[in-house]
């Protein structure tokens, strides 16, 4: 009585195909929609010193530096390597963050996410198997406030701004790694609205 | 993150999270949130790597979590090879908070049962600065010296129920005091109220010793 549709191809579920690993459902592994509005830090590309975008941001290579800012999203993907503080509207970390990040609608660590820092943002979603350490600051009073004691100011706070020179890119290395904005192998575009920052 | 950056690598790190394995009810967690102000911000502070649905459950309330992970600590598993002052100092570090921070409440989960005599009055000195008057604290003690605790982590589903999962890594080494031994060496906190459970352990609710 159990096994009625043993046998009967038509009316047997379809056999479940090999899962491949999930993608997060809060963390897009793809660009974003309006990819012509997401500047993009690839795989293999590493930077030295601040990031700026006046569009949304996908980093799959690796930012070290004092500040990565974003009036849009931020998006860590899982290649994605970040030593430096973030800010944006909405931060998804789905690779490695050590610094703070701050989100003024929402932080997302999916389940590849490492991060450790401090987040500061009215909404923080961790997903099964994200790995955080640090402290998390919810519906908060201004950001400023959250910094922890002895930190350093960061770029976020000091001025960032007044280099950016959207839409074009304009990138410094820092001398001690020698690759900064440099490719190295990896996918290396110009993209409108994104300005390094020499650290 | 200020100051003294731990890599994940660098420790081992909390291992990648297990699925829920079991619920326990507990009629003391709810109790924390009767005593707080829960309409100011509130200030947390876990014992343990952060969860999602202790996430989940804070972003109700306006606060700040504070996570940390004591249970992957190298010095904490090399406890015993340390002097209390050297112990108190490694406290210390963990607990370095912005200096305003005024802990509202504690979660301590299993880990004071994870800390020999020394440890446990080292801890008990780190902790008591950033607390105050109306700190709450929740934990497990031992009510019987024979207890083995599991390998596990606590995650918050709701007042009165906690999610465990299973803790990967090393187990800690099992050091249960008793009531009155915990009330000496953890002294920045009383006994408010306590609920013996069926596998030995002993819920506490804690409150500052005024």
């Amino acid at each position: 009585m159990f096994d009625k549709h043993k046998g009967s191809k038509e009316s047997a579920p379809p056999a479940p195909e090999p899962r491949a690993p999930q993608p997060n459902p809060g963390v897009s592994t793809a660009p974003p929609a309006n990819a012509e509005k997401t500047a993009m830090i690839g795989k293999g590309i590493s930077i030295t010193g601040d990031v700026r975008a006046d569009s949304n941001l996908r980093v799959e290579g690796v930012v070290e530096g004092r500040g990565v800012q974003s009036a849009h999203d931020v998006e860590v993907a899982e290649t994605g390597r970040v030593t430096a503080n973030i800010s944006a509207k909405v931060v998804r970390v789905a690779g490695e963050v050590s610094g703070d990040i701050a989100g003024s609608e929402k932080v997302v660590i999916a389940r590849s996410g490492r991060v450790q820092g401090n987040i500061v943002a009215p909404r923080v979603q961790l997903e099964d198997g994200a790995l955080f350490r640090g402290s998390i600051d919810m519906n908060p009073a201004p950001v400023a406030e959250t910094r922890t004691a002895g930190a350093k100011p960061t770029a976020l706070d000091a001025g960032a701004a007044s280099s950016t020179l959207a839409p074009a890119v304009t990138s410094a290395a820092a001398p001690a790694t020698g690759q900064s904005a440099a490719t190295s192998g990896g996918e290396a575009r110009k993209e409108p609205g994104l300005t390094l920052k020499s650290g | 993150m200020s100051g003294a950056a731990l890599q994940f690598d660098a420790v081992a790190g909390p291992p990648r999270v297990g699925a829920v394995a079991a619920r326990l009810d507990s009629k003391l967690f709810g109790s924390l949130f009767q005593t707080v102000d829960v309409d100011r911000r509130l200030t947390v502070l876990e014992i343990g790597s952060a969860l999602p649905e202790t996430v989940d459950f804070f972003a109700q309330f306006k606060c700040r979590l504070l996570f940390v992970d004591l249970f992957s600590e190298p010095f904490v598993h090399d406890q015993a090879d340390l002097s209390e002052t050297e112990l108190r100092h490694c406290f210390e570090e963990r607990f370095r908070f912005p200096a305003d921070t005024r802990l509202d409440l504690c979660l301590f989960w299993d880990f004071l049962s994870y800390l020999d005599d020394p440890a446990l009055r080292a801890f008990n000195s780190a902790l008591r600065p950033w607390l105050h008057r109306g700190s709450r604290a929740h934990g497990f003690g031992a009510h019987h010296l024979g207890i083995r605790l599991a390998n596990v982590r606590y995650g918050v589903r709701d007042r009165e129920t906690l999610n465990i999962r299973e803790r990967g890594g090393r187990q800690l080494r099992t050091h249960p005091h008793s009531q009155l031994e915990m009330q000496e060496m953890l002294n920045c906190f009383a006994f408010e109220r306590g609920l013996l459970l069926a596998d030995g352990r002993l819920e506490m609710l804690l409150k500052p010793q005024v």
